[in-house]
């Protein structure tokens, strides 16, 4: 059976010896997000903060809980040493099942046990962190599920974007200009000038988390999909201040309106690239209208900075999966796609079973039609291992041609802003630029002219294989 | 003497006058980085504002310039600017500064 909620994972992960409980007081402004971090960068446990400085006994702050493969691989019910492609191909596999969600009572929610309505609201009163020094406030909305809804087709949209405390009713944040929740605000709320209901939704079942850093196809409910991957319904409650759905067991649900004239400063933050960049002041204002919440709330943050962190481990899972369905609908001969953590969705490395310069430029072409999120791209043969970073380097070095075998593309208006190469200048238009290395042999090359790996698996006889592993033993050599 | 902190794009863009600001309040306990949206005057000497608070300046990447401003708050304005969504709140605030006829120099 599936999580229900934030709270029976951190069960699983205390057995599993994936949790580490502070009680010891910490300070929500920097020791919390800086203790996080450390962890992080130590490939540590996740973290449940029990005591806040100047919060209620129970009020807590948790981070990373999704932050290694073991913990993703949990949150999917799987033993927590499932090896990386198994949890890529348990994902790919589950992601298309839609399962649709469950509508309960108010009753049968536990975010509704505590209601804050009207001027009722401060969101001071959660233990939101200051993740990092210098950034630009308290965000509470890190490691959240993001809803909002399209009213003239009922698509509801599931995102994952950054929001801070501006004052104690008001929230900024930053979801990009290209992201669906843009898309539908853009579309049906903005020409008319209305303001659009959404709902922060903080600290809900893991796999919800995850499915929303997915890509999921525009118009697609990623609440069905998060269902497919737990193998049964997301319960959703209607939220109290507007008709959005929104998962019943959350730790906590701020909901607002997105207003269609009025902006206030959000940022700068520490964000999933691992820099705190000029992205700021370009977000968006959210009047908060209540704040619904389970007793003793626990408030989610992703430290978010250099790999690996939750961000990181998430995106190279849901990106990845994403990318190889698209690629594929693309005519692109894929074998596999992998986003290394390492490369926090900058990097990417897709295998092919034919590469070339033709297959290079529909890779570039993919990644670069609509919103790039992606810039580097390495092409590689099927013969190389794309989830080993040493096999993937090895060819890059060695096929792919500095002359012939880089392909790039400059574009305007959909470029990835938090990337932290671009000038001022390129942020603020969006102007970017993508790169194909194809490390691929060339398709029109004969057989017999295509150089011969010099490994153990491919330069020598099936017969001498077979010997060298026969005998391994009565070598007297370990490895 | 109370403590502030904005934020710029650039140091340099700071400047001194009467200006139109969001600043966030460094008070310690629950509201600390609570923004406030005020008309104030801005100088680099305390010398020459009536009971000033500090203020500090951070740059678009968080970066914290070495010495404080000084400020004195005239007037609380609303939470927000005009604008829409995803525009340069700066660039707006800037523009507002323009109808005030206020503004650094």
């Amino acid at each position: 059976m599936a999580f229900k909620d934030h709270r029976d994972f951190f069960e699983v992960l205390e057995r599993e010896n994936e949790l580490a409980r502070v009680k010891k007081e910490v300070d929500w402004d920097g020791e919390a997000g800086a203790i996080s971090r450390k962890t992080f960068e130590h490939e540590g446990p996740a973290l449940l903060f029990e005591k806040i400085k100047g919060y209620p006994e129970g009020y807590r702050i948790s981070n990373g809980t999704s932050g290694t493969w073991s913990r993703v691989a949990l949150s999917m019910m799987l033993p927590k040493n499932t090896p990386v492609r198994k949890i890529y191909k348990e994902y790919e596999e589950r992601i298309d099942i839609k399962i649709p969600p469950k509508i309960v009572k108010k009753a049968n929610a536990p975010c509704k046990e505590n209601i804050l309505l009207g001027k009722k609201v401060d969101l001071n009163e959660f233990p939101a962190p200051m993740v990092h020094e210098g950034d630009g406030g308290r965000y509470i909305g890190t490691w959240d599920v993001v809803v909002n809804k399209d009213p003239e087709t009922n698509w509801t949209n599931w995102g994952m974007y950054r929001f801070m405390v501006h004052t104690k009713n008001w929230l900024t944040g930053w979801p990009q200009s290209t992201s669906q929740l843009a898309f539908i605000m853009k579309k049906s709320y903005l020409p008319y000038n209305k303001p659009m209901p959404i709902a922060v939704v903080i600290g809900t079942d893991p796999l919800s988390h995850i499915v929303a850093t997915a890509g999921i196809k525009t118009f697609e409910d990623e609440a069905d999909h998060a269902g497919g991957l737990r193998g049964e319904p997301v319960d959703l409650v209607k939220c109290e201040t507007s008709d959005l759905l929104v998962p019943a067991h959350a730790e906590i649900v701020i909901e607002g309106e997105l207003m269609p004239d009025q902006i206030a400063p959000d940022g700068p933050f520490g964000e999933y690239p691992g820099y705190r960049s000029g992205t700021m002041c370009a977000g968006v204002a959210v009047k908060v209208k209540a704040i619904t919440y389970r007793s003793k709330p626990i408030v989610t943050m992703i430290a978010l900075g250099t790999p690996p962190d939750d961000s990181s481990i998430a995106a190279s899972l849901t990106a990845a999966v994403a990318m190889k369905k698209g690629l594929l609908r693309h005519g692109v001969p894929v074998t596999d796609v992998y986003v290394p953590p390492e490369g926090v969705t900058h990097l990417i490395v897709i295998g092919v079973t034919k590469g070339g310069a033709e297959t290079a430029r529909k890779v570039l072409d993919y990644f670069t039609l609509r919103r790039v999120m992606t810039n580097k791209h390495i092409i590689v043969d099927a013969d190389v291992d794309v989830f080993n970073m040493a096999e993937v380097l090895h060819c890059f070095a060695t096929r792919c041609h500095p002359g012939r075998g880089i392909l790039y593309e400059w574009y305007e208006g959909r470029a990835n802003s938090l990337t932290p190469f671009y000038s001022p200048e390129e942020r603020k238009k969006l102007k970017g630029v993508s790169i194909a290395f194809d490390s691929t042999w060339p398709p029109e090359w004969e057989k017999e002219i295509v150089p011969i790996k010099a490994s153990f698996k491919t330069i020598f006889t099936k017969e001498t294989i077979d010997k060298v592993n026969r005998n391994w033993e009565s070598y007297g050599i370990k490895i | 003497m109370k403590e502030w902190q904005t934020f710029v794009r650039k140091f340099s863009d700071m400047k001194e006058g009467k200006r139109e600001l969001f600043i966030k309040d460094l008070s310690p306990g629950k509201t600390k980085y609570n923004t406030k949206h005020v008309l104030a005057k801005v100088s680099k000497s305390k010398k020459t504002l009536k009971n000033p608070d500090i203020l500090w300046v951070r740059g678009e990447s968080g970066e914290k310039a070495p010495d404080p401003w000084y400020l004195t708050i005239e007037q609380e304005l609303e939470e927000f600017v005009p604008g829409k969504p995803w525009e340069d709140v700066l660039e707006a605030v800037e523009k507002k500064e323009r109808s005030r006829g206020v503004g650094g120099t």
